[in-house]
C-alpha cells in the first residue's frame, strides 16, 4: 500500500520556478530519502503534501486520501518537523508540545513526551527563547515523533544537533519505521539518508533527475584509485580521451590521483606499462555520487 | 472517524473527528492578548470615570466649555463637536465615547490583535506549526476573527459600565439616559467589529507591516473626513463617506428606537470585509 503518493505535481511561484511535474510513491513502512541541493524544490514539495501550499498542478495523497490545499487532511497520523522549526519564544517546551498535540487530538502524548525528552537530553521546562539551536530542534523533534504518527514527514531533522543527538534521531527513524510508519526524510546530509534510506529521490531544479535504491545511486557514481609509483620513476601522464571513463584528479611527483567508470581493466592494463608500487581504491560514497551525479546532469545539459 | 494503527508493539487510535473550532488555539490566543487587552480596557474605564467626574462638576464644566470655545470650532470637533454644549449632560458624557485616546485604544486592539494572530504568526514561522495539525486554514481565520470581535465588544461593555459606575459615583443634575448610553455603546461596538473585520482583510492579504499600515491610514483616513465635516460644512456631503458617521450620538439620545440603518451599513462592511478576508486567506499560499 502506498503512504505517499505525488503524481505529476507542479508548483510555480508567478514565473519563478518551484517544482516541475514530480511523480513519486512510498510504500507503507520505507524511509524514503529526499535529496536536492539548495532552492531544488524539496520544501516546496514537502509543503504540498502537508497542504500548505496550493499545487500548480497535480496531486499528492497521504495514507490513501487526496491532499487539499489548507484542509488538513489526516493531519492527526502525520508527524511532521518543518526545515525551520520556530516556535513561540515565551512557551515552554513542555507547553508547547501540549499546545500542538491538542492541536491534534493525540492520545498517550505525555508519557511518550517523557520518554522522548530524556532519550533527547532535552529539558521541557526551560522557555525556548532561552534554548540553543540545537536543543530547539530536539523540542522539533520530539513534536514530530509525540503522537506516534503513521507517516513522518522530516525536513533536515539533524540540522544544529551534534553528533550523539543526531544518531539518537537516526536510530528514532529506524525504530519507527520499524514499527510499520512511513518517512520521508529530506535532507543535505548525505550520509544520514545512506544510513537510514531503502530509496531515495534526487531533485534539482524542481525537477526529479533520480529515484533509486540507494546501492544504485551510488554505482552510479565514479570510482577513483590512487596509484603510488616507485620511487625515482617519473609520473606517466595520462592524455584527456587517452582511456574512456578515466580522468586524472590529482598529480604529485610519484602519485596519481584516477577517477573511473565502468570496469577498471583499461586502467590496469595502461598502469602495467609502468613501475607501479602500491595501489589504493576509496569506496564511493553516497556524497561523491551526488556531487559526480550533479556533475554529469550539468555536463549533459552543456 | 477513527484509524487504527500499531506503533512499538501497541495498537494506537487516531480521531480523525475534527471539532468546529481548535478550542486548544482558541484558549491559546486568548490568553496571549488578555494582558493587553486589561491594560486598553482599564484605561477606556478610566477615560469614562474622569470625564464623568469633570462633568457633573458645572463650573468646572463653564470654564473648560468657554476654553474649547476660544480654541475655536476644528479643536471643538476633535474632541467632540457640537455635543459639547453646557446643560447637555448626555452630549458631554457621550464625547468620552468618541476621545481621541479612547479611540486609539480601540484602534489599537483592532488593529493590533487580527494583525498579530493572523499575519503575525505566519511572519514568526508558527504558522506553519498550527496548520501541520488537525486545524484547517478557516479555522484559524475564525479562531483570529472571534478573539477580535469578542474582545472588541468586551472593550465596549467595559467602556458603558464606564459610564454605569460614573452615574453612581457622582451626583448629576439630569438623569442620565443609560438606555440611550447602552445603544450608543451597541452601535460603537459593531464600529469596532467593523474595524477588526478590516484588519482581518488587511491581515489575511499582506504581511503584518503592511497590514497594520493599511489598517491605521483607513482608520486615520475615516476619522479626519469626520471632523472636516464637522468643522466645514461645505464638506458635509463626504459624511457617508467615513464609517463614524454611522455612529451618530446626537440622533440615538434624540430618537427612542435603535439606529438600524447605521448598524446596518457597519454590519455589511463587518460581514463583507470579513468573508472576504477569509476567502482570500483561504486561497492564498501563505508565506511560511
Amino acid at each position: 500500500m502506498k503512504a505517499l503518493e505525488v503524481k505529476t505535481l507542479t508548483k510555480r511561484y508567478g514565473s519563478a520556478r518551484g517544482i516541475e511535474g514530480l511523480s513519486f510513491s512510498i510504500e507503507k513502512g520505507e524511509i524514503f530519502g529526499y535529496l536536492g541541493p539548495n532552492g531544488s524544490g524539496k520544501t516546496t514539495t514537502i509543503r504540498c503534501l502537508m497542504g500548505l501550499l496550493r499545487p500548480t498542478s497535480g496531486q499528492c495523497s497521504v495514507l490513501g486520501q487526496r491532499v487539499i490545499h489548507g484542509k488538513a487532511t489526516q493531519h492527526n497520523r502525520i508527524g511532521y518537523l518543518p526545515g525551520d522549526f520556530r516556535a513561540w519564544p515565551g512557551l515552554t517546551p513542555r507547553k508547547l508540545l501540549r499546545l500542538l498535540a491538542g492541536l491534534g487530538h493525540s492520545n498517550e502524548i505525555n508519557q511518550h513526551q517523557e520518554q522522548l525528552a530524556e532519550r533527547l537530553d532535552l529539558n521541557l521546562d526551560r522557555k525556548m527563547r532561552a534554548l540553543s539551536k540545537g536543543n530547539r530542534q530536539k523540542v522539533g523533534i520530539a513534536y514530530a515523533f509525540q503522537h506516534q504518527p503513521e507517516v513522518l514527514i522530516l525536513d533536515e531533522p539533524t540540522i544544529g544537533l551534534d553528533p550523539l543527538i543526531r544518531q539518537i534521531v537516526l536510530d528514532l527513524i529506524r525504530e519507527t519505521a520499524q514499527a510499520g510508519a512511513t518517512i520521508l526524510l529530506s535532507s543535505h546530509d548525505l550520509s544520514e539518508v545512506a544510513a537510514v534510506c531503502g530509496r531515495a529521490a534526487i531533485l534539482r531544479e524542481g525537477r526529479l533527475v533520480e529515484l533509486a535504491p540507494i546501492s544504485k545511486i551510488v554505482q552510479q557514481g565514479q570510482r577513483r584509485i590512487k596509484v603510488w609509483f616507485v620511487e625515482g620513476t617519473s609520473v606517466p601522464q595520462l592524455l584527456p580521451g587517452e582511456l574512456a571513463g578515466v580522468r586524472v584528479i590529482q598529480q604529485n611527483s610519484n602519485t596519481l590521483l584516477v577517477a573511473y567508470q565502468g570496469t577498471i581493466d583499461a586502467l590496469l592494463k595502461w598502469l602495467a606499462q609502468y613501475q607501479v608500487d602500491r595501489i589504493a581504491t576509496t569506496e564511493t560514497s553516497l556524497e561523491d555520487a551526488f556531487i559526480q551525479y550533479y556533475q554529469r546532469e550539468a555536463d549533459r545539459e552543456e | 472517524m477513527r484509524s487504527f494503527s500499531i506503533i512499538n508493539g501497541r495498537q494506537t487510535v487516531k480521531n480523525n473527528h475534527r471539532p468546529p473550532l481548535p478550542w486548544p488555539l482558541l484558549r491559546f490566543w486568548t490568553l496571549r492578548i488578555l494582558p493587553a487587552w486589561f491594560l486598553i480596557a482599564l484605561m477606556i474605564f478610566l477615560v469614562q470615570l474622569a470625564i464623568c467626574g469633570i462633568v457633573h462638576d458645572n463650573d468646572r464644566v463653564k470654564a473648560m466649555l468657554q476654553y474649547i470655545d476660544v480654541l475655536g470650532p476644528y479643536i471643538k470637533a476633535f474632541i467632540g463637536g457640537d455635543a459639547l454644549e453646557f446643560g447637555n449632560i448626555a452630549g458631554l458624557i457621550a464625547a468620552g465615547y468618541q476621545e481621541p485616546l479612547v479611540l486609539l485604544l480601540y484602534m489599537l486592539f483592532a488593529v493590533g490583535v487580527p494583525t498579530a494572530l493572523l499575519a503575525g504568526e505566519v511572519q514568526r514561522g508558527t504558522m506553519e506549526l498550527i496548520l501541520s495539525r488537525q486545524t484547517t486554514k478557516t479555522q484559524v481565520y475564525i479562531c483570529a476573527g472571534l478573539v477580535t470581535t469578542v474582545g472588541m465588544y468586551a472593550l465596549v461593555v467595559v467602556m458603558f459600565l464606564g459610564t454605569v459606575v460614573s452615574t453612581n459615583l457622582y451626583d448629576f443634575e439630569q438623569e442620565v439616559p443609560l438606555y440611550s448610553f447602552f445603544k450608543l455603546a451597541v452601535n460603537g461596538g459593531i464600529l469596532a467589529s467593523a474595524v477588526g473585520g478590516i484588519a482581518l482583510l488587511a491581515a489575511a492579504c499582506f504581511r503584518r507591516g503592511m497590514a497594520v499600515s493599511i489598517t491605521v491610514a483607513y482608520l486615520v483616513v475615516n476619522y479626519f473626513i469626520m471632523i472636516i465635516t464637522q468643522w466645514w460644512p461645505r464638506m458635509k456631503w463626504l459624511d457617508p463617506v467615513t464609517i463614524f458617521n454611522y455612529v451618530d450620538g446626537g440622533k440615538i439620545f434624540i430618537e427612542p428606537g435603535w439606529p438600524v440603518s447605521d448598524m446596518c451599513v457597519l454590519l455589511s462592511l463587518l460581514v463583507i470585509s470579513t468573508v472576504l478576508g477569509g476567502v482570500i486567506w483561504y486561497r492564498r499560499d501563505l508565506p511560511l
